[in-house]
């Protein structure tokens, strides 16, 4: 068993160095701009059907949010006016880099995360999606202590008893 | 405010309020002694528990929470050089070198007793302050209040990131996820996209869960694990604070709080400005400037007390205006409003007792503070050194209870995890999640306010620009904004010189 672990763990290591080495450059001003711009635009198109108003209002529902649409969208145009300036007079743009493994990292939490919500929806006992994510994480974070695994199982069952049966939580 | 404080009183002393000071005070300390878990993560995670109490002790446990915060970050930043919270930094830089002198246990309780003075001192404030401040706010209109809401909107897109217009569209997409559920003027629904637990809109507890903390649980992938070893026996000097040493904070102490006060009551500032600058007033204005960095008893008084007397002065814009001060207060409001406690002069008058309870309150929640710190500093200090790869899974836990709870169902968690997508992303893309919050707090009411003033003016926007107060706050918002620009702008051109 320890030596499959030890494998998988050597797998792992060789394939985060690899990972580690690959990093995507955006930049990021430009991108959030035109990403959100576009949000603002989807928003915009959408209100007619997602808010309904009455003839007779003289502010209706839409006012509000059209207006933060609007106001979200000449930031976004400001953002890349600022950007393409600097394009054009050949200044540096503003460049973030992601690394991948940290992202493929991200990534796995979130699988625990969404395996401890489904765990506990499915079963309709959140007990198990609690025991789920314990287990997940330390395994995430190759933890070899058994006396961790014991007192996170602890304290995950006693926080599910603490919200059941002191807050009155039916789950 | 006599006739309020009597009966306050007696609101305010039960054993179920005591009780709930104290687990806040205990909680907040735990969690601010440990780097990288802030006190907005542990109001957040400990929200949904005061949804079934009433307001007084629901206020009680997050006030305790609030303020041990501001007093529990300098643990860490004394004992290993590494602040608990952003505001323990200043206290870092000389609070750690005491500790390296031998002298843990005085810088430990310099900082205790510093931290109580601010924190009483602010309550004060916020008691006879607060009042005087709501009366004026009774006097804006619908009108006025919206620019109220505007100028607390721009000021904290402002100043809590690197970019103002980045700033700008955070606060709008929460503003927009506030439309989320029934029109507040006409109960038509708005973007629920045919979900029907959507009509009811999202409820805030559950949105920062996903933004605040499922974010931080997935930044953990950004982060190595270090393990923070901590011999606790260094606390066991003999703690004492010569009578030379007293004379000489008292000074820094009270004009930090004077300072820590007038910085809480501006919107969007928070404790670290406040630390910092009574850190370097304290510097300027000290006989022994020299000591400063070296263990100075005076700047880890003058520190810590600034950063806990802007507690009390973030509340004061809060229940006035409700205009929160910083993050964590903005997330109290929602506290406050779910027992019917609207921010304004009527919190003062028809709800006075209650209001009055929860200012007194504020008084006892720092009083305790000094006693859990008198006796159980070596057990927060302990604290510092729990791994994460224990406390990861128990907040993950703590998510997901507190975000069930809230109304009972599992699809309040899966809006929490999408909130924790989107916070993700919202990082990657250096989109500060602040403004997001006020968006979400202060939607409801800027819209409202909106169109009432509109409705009164039938669609006329000259509304806006029609009474002094609404004058004043348009001054207010370029004055900010303008100083906002200039101070990027020079941050840019300082950075660009050092590049060179």
């Amino acid at each position: 068993m320890s030596r499959w672990v030890e494998q998988f763990n050597g797998r792992m290591d060789a394939w985060g160095r690899k990972l580690h080495e690959k990093e995507i450059r955006i930049p990021i001003d430009l991108v959030t701009g035109v990403v959100f711009f576009l949000v603002a635009l989807v928003i915009l198109l959408v209100m007619p059907d997602q808010v309904a108003v009455s003839e007779k209002d003289v502010v209706n529902g839409r006012a509000f949010p059209t207006m933060l649409m609007a106001v979200m969208m000449l930031c976004c145009a400001m953002l890349v006016a600022k950007e393409l300036y600097k394009l054009a007079t050949r200044q540096p743009l503003n460049w973030k880099v992601i690394n991948v493994q940290v992202e493929m990292k991200a990534l796995v939490i979130l699988g625990i995360l969404i395996g401890t919500w489904a765990l506990s929806k499915i079963t309709g006992l959140f007990v198990v999606g609690a025991v789920f994510c314990c287990l997940g994480f330390l395994l995430y974070f190759r933890c070899r202590k058994k006396s961790y695994y014991a007192i996170t199982l602890v304290l995950a069952v006693a926080i599910w008893a603490a919200f059941r049966f002191v807050l009155g939580v039916d789950f | 405010m006599l006739q309020h404080i009597i009966p306050a009183t007696g609101l305010l002393f039960t054993l179920e309020n005591i009780l709930w000071i104290n687990v806040g005070v205990f909680i907040g300390s735990v969690f601010a002694a440990i780097p990288g878990l802030s006190v907005i993560l542990c109001v957040i995670l400990f929200l949904p528990v005061t949804y079934s109490m009433t307001a007084i002790p629901g206020m009680m446990f997050l006030l305790g929470i609030y303020c041990a915060g501001g007093y529990g970050g300098s643990v860490s930043a004394i004992l290993i050089n590494t602040p608990g919270t952003p505001h323990a930094a200043a206290t870092m830089l000389d609070g750690h070198p005491l500790s390296e002198q031998g002298r843990t246990k005085a810088a430990l309780k310099i900082a205790l007793y510093a931290s109580t003075f601010g924190g009483v001192f602010s309550a004060l404030m916020l008691l006879f302050l607060g009042p005087q401040v709501a009366r004026i706010a009774a006097q804006l209109g619908t009108a006025e209040y919206f620019m109220v809401c505007v100028f607390g909107l721009t000021i904290i897109a402002g100043v809590s990131g690197k970019s103002m217009i980045k700033g700008l569209i955070s606060a709008c997409l929460g503003l927009l996820i506030s439309c989320v559920g029934s029109d507040p003027m006409t109960s038509y629904d708005r973007f629920t996209f045919g979900i029907p637990r959507l009509y009811l809109g999202l409820d805030l507890a559950i949105c920062l869960i996903g933004l605040f903390a499922l974010v931080e649980i997935m930044a953990k992938a950004e982060k190595r694990l270090d393990r923070l070893d901590l011999d606790t026996t260094q606390i066991k000097d003999d703690g004492v604070i010569t009578k030379a040493e007293y004379r000489r904070m008292a000074r820094p102490v009270l004009v930090s709080s004077i300072i820590g006060v007038l910085v809480g009551i501006i919107p969007g500032t928070g404790a670290s400005e406040a630390s910092w600058f009574s850190y370097n007033t304290a510097k300027n204005m000290s006989k022994h400037p020299e000591e400063f960095g070296r263990g100075s008893v005076e700047g880890i008084a003058a520190a810590e007390s600034a950063n806990n007397a802007v507690t009390g002065a973030t509340l004061i814009p809060l229940l006035t205006l409700g205009i929160p001060g910083d993050g964590t207060v903005a997330i109290m409001l929602s506290a406050l409003m779910i027992n019917g406690l609207n921010p304004g002069l009527s919190l003062f008058t028809t709800q006075g007792d209650i209001m009055y309870a929860i200012m007194l309150g504020l008084i006892l929640v720092n009083i305790f503070m000094c006693l859990q710190g008198k006796f159980l500093t070596t057990l927060f200090a302990k604290v510092v050194s729990i791994p994460q790869e224990i406390l990861t899974p128990i907040i993950v836990i703590f998510c997901f209870a507190g975000a069930y709870s809230v109304n009972g169902n599992y699809f309040d968690v899966g809006v929490a995890l999408i909130f924790g997508i989107l916070a993700w992303i919202l990082r990657k893309l250096d989109l500060p999640p602040v403004p997001i919050l006020l968006g979400l707090v202060l939607g409801s009411m800027t819209e409202t306010n909106f169109r009432r003033a509109l409705l009164i003016s039938n669609g006329s926007p000259k509304i806006f620009f029609s009474s002094i107060y609404c004058i004043i706050f348009l001054v207010l918002i370029v004055a900010a904004v303008g100083t906002i620009v200039r101070g990027k702008m020079k941050e840019r051109r300082a950075s660009g010189q050092k590049e060179d």
